[in-house]
């Protein structure tokens, strides 16, 4: 599983770093940076709680 | 006393002139046991958009954006729907922008560049320990005098202003002369307004003054040396920072707080259960900021622009509830009930794009202590008998003089 990350679009809500701390790394200013996240299979279903936690559908999911 | 409602432009339709109004529909002027956010999800059974004359301060209408997808387009489109609208100093006679919520994009990102850091998730934890306190000393102090009180005044309020005057590295002694000011600033006639007004920028001017001679390590010294695209902060560009940032989170984390108890004090079941389960507070504070947001963002055309085929002309204003959005049945299942242990939810509480809320990771942890604190120290509590709580709408819905009572319990 991936999530696939739309930097342009997060503004830094950090919904996806409260269910995922370890998969989301924001950086200083509180978004996220570039480049989709690999999601090791213990992490999964916070995953899917990130993706649907995102209020500007910044991430989605490839299975 | 209101501004006389302006005339409604010639391009709108009249089929598109809507009875709706935050100040003066039912159940946004102030009403007694009121339940503001089903008053205003009533529009989600009407058009998605739709035109409301009066539906400023100073009486200019407004569209209205009913659903969650569409707010969403509008509030991602910071210069396209611009929030340059210097709201406050304009009341004052003056033309000064509060920063960063005036301030449209590209420049926008900037100030946020230099502010975020301030509140990020990881500054908050730092916080977390003095937040804690203030809720404790309030709440204790609270039960020191007796088993009833007006939560909002005793509690909501003083909590959300001392963590404002911690940030701005105020005394605590000096609480209730902030109390005060902002009292009158936000729920004062319109000559307190103005009063506290002047008071309050008066007094973050001398502040500033202050910090820039006898630097310190708060935000107002923070800000005095700061930097921005490589120059030094003006005095109005530190004034315009440090008044929305009074502004922007004082009545909402009230209201917010405010809101939940009022909900719990109705809900005995529920409240028992998340006194039981404390760990479930985190989840329940998220549905409750879905089901009982305050803000209303508002925002004006810079261009012609079509939003369901209805024209906006340049310089319409558009006003984007946060309560409907949230209720938006297209975005969540069941959304007209509360259901504390909601896992989707992606609410709009704190608002969508560029300007989502600076202070949203503060407010949620504000939120989330103020709850659990009030709930681990006060025992099982009901709208004090006799009383009535009045709830309001318009810009920042709010609770006023919300009597809690737990005599009975305290008894046993
Ligand atoms: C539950 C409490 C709160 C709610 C519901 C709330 C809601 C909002 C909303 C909806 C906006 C967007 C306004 C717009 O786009 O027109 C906003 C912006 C803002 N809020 Fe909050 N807020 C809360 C607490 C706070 C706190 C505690 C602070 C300060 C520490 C704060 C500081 C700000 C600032 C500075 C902005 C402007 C951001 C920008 O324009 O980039 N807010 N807030
Ligand atoms: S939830 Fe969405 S907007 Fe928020 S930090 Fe994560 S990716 Fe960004």
């Amino acid at each position: 599983m991936r999530v696939k990350v739309d930097a342009s679009k997060c503004q830094g809500h950090a919904r996806c770093w409260t269910w995922a701390p370890n998969l989301f790394h924001l950086n200083d200013e509180g978004y996220l940076d570039p480049g989709d996240i690999d999601v090791p299979e213990n992490e999964e279903l916070n995953a899917r709680r990130a993706v649907k936690g995102c209020p500007e559908r910044a991430l989605t999911l490839e299975e | 006393m209101r501004a006389v409602a302006h005339p409604i432009p010639d391009h709108v339709p009249e089929t598109l002139v809507g009875q709706f109004n935050l100040f003066t529909a039912p159940g946004m002027t102030p009403t007694p046991m009121g339940d503001p956010h089903a008053a205003i999800g009533m529009l989600l059974s009407g058009p998605p958009i739709f035109f409301a004359p009066g539906n400023t301060r100073n009486g200019e209408g407004t569209w209205v954006v009913v659903r969650a997808e569409d707010q969403r387009h509008v509030l991602q489109d910071g210069v396209t729907f611009s929030s340059n609208r210097n709201i406050f100093s304009s009341a004052l006679g003056e033309d000064w922008p509060m920063i960063p919520l005036e301030i449209d994009p590209p420049a926008h990102g900037h100030w946020r560049s230099l502010l975020n850091p301030l509140l990020s998730p990881r500054r908050v934890m730092h916080l977390e320990p003095i937040v804690r306190q203030r809720a404790v000393d309030l709440i204790e102090g609270i039960k020191a005098k007796g088993t009833s009180c007006d939560v909002m005044q005793d509690f909501c309020f003083p909590f959300a202003v001392s963590i404002f005057l911690q940030f701005l590295g105020i005394g605590w002694e000096r609480l209730h002369e902030f109390v005060d000011w902002a009292n009158d600033l936000l729920h004062g006639t319109p000559a307190e307004r103005t009063a506290a007004a002047h008071t309050i920028v008066a007094f973050l001017d001398d502040l500033r003054d202050l910090r820039r001679q006898e630097p310190t390590d708060d935000f107002m010294t923070f800000v005095t040396q700061a930097e921005i695209e490589g120059r030094p902060l003006t005095d109005l560009e530190v004034r315009g920072m440090a008044v929305l940032l009074f502004i922007a989170g004082l009545d909402t984390v009230a209201a917010a707080i405010g809101f939940d108890l009022y909900y719990l004090a109705q809900n005995i079941e529920q409240q028992n259960s998340l006194r039981a389960e404390p760990d479930r507070i985190l989840l329940a504070a998220e549905e409750m900021l879905r089901a009982f947001p305050t803000v209303t963002p508002v925002r004006r055309a810079t261009r012609d622009v079509e939003i369901h085929s209805v024209l906006i002309r340049a310089g319409d204003l558009i006003a984007c509830p946060s309560m409907t959005a949230n209720r938006d049945p297209k975005e969540f299942s069941d959304p007209d009930q509360i259901i504390l242990d909601r896992e989707d939810n992606r609410h709009v509480a704190f608002a969508y794009g560029p300007h989502r809320c600076l202070g949203s990771h503060l407010a949620r942890r504000e939120i989330v202590i103020g709850l659990e604190e009030w709930l681990a120290r006060i025992p099982e509590f009901h709208i004090k008998s006799g009383s009535t709580p009045m709830t309001h709408g318009g810009f920042v819905f709010g609770v006023e003089n919300l009597m809690l009572d737990w005599s009975a319990k305290e008894a046993n």
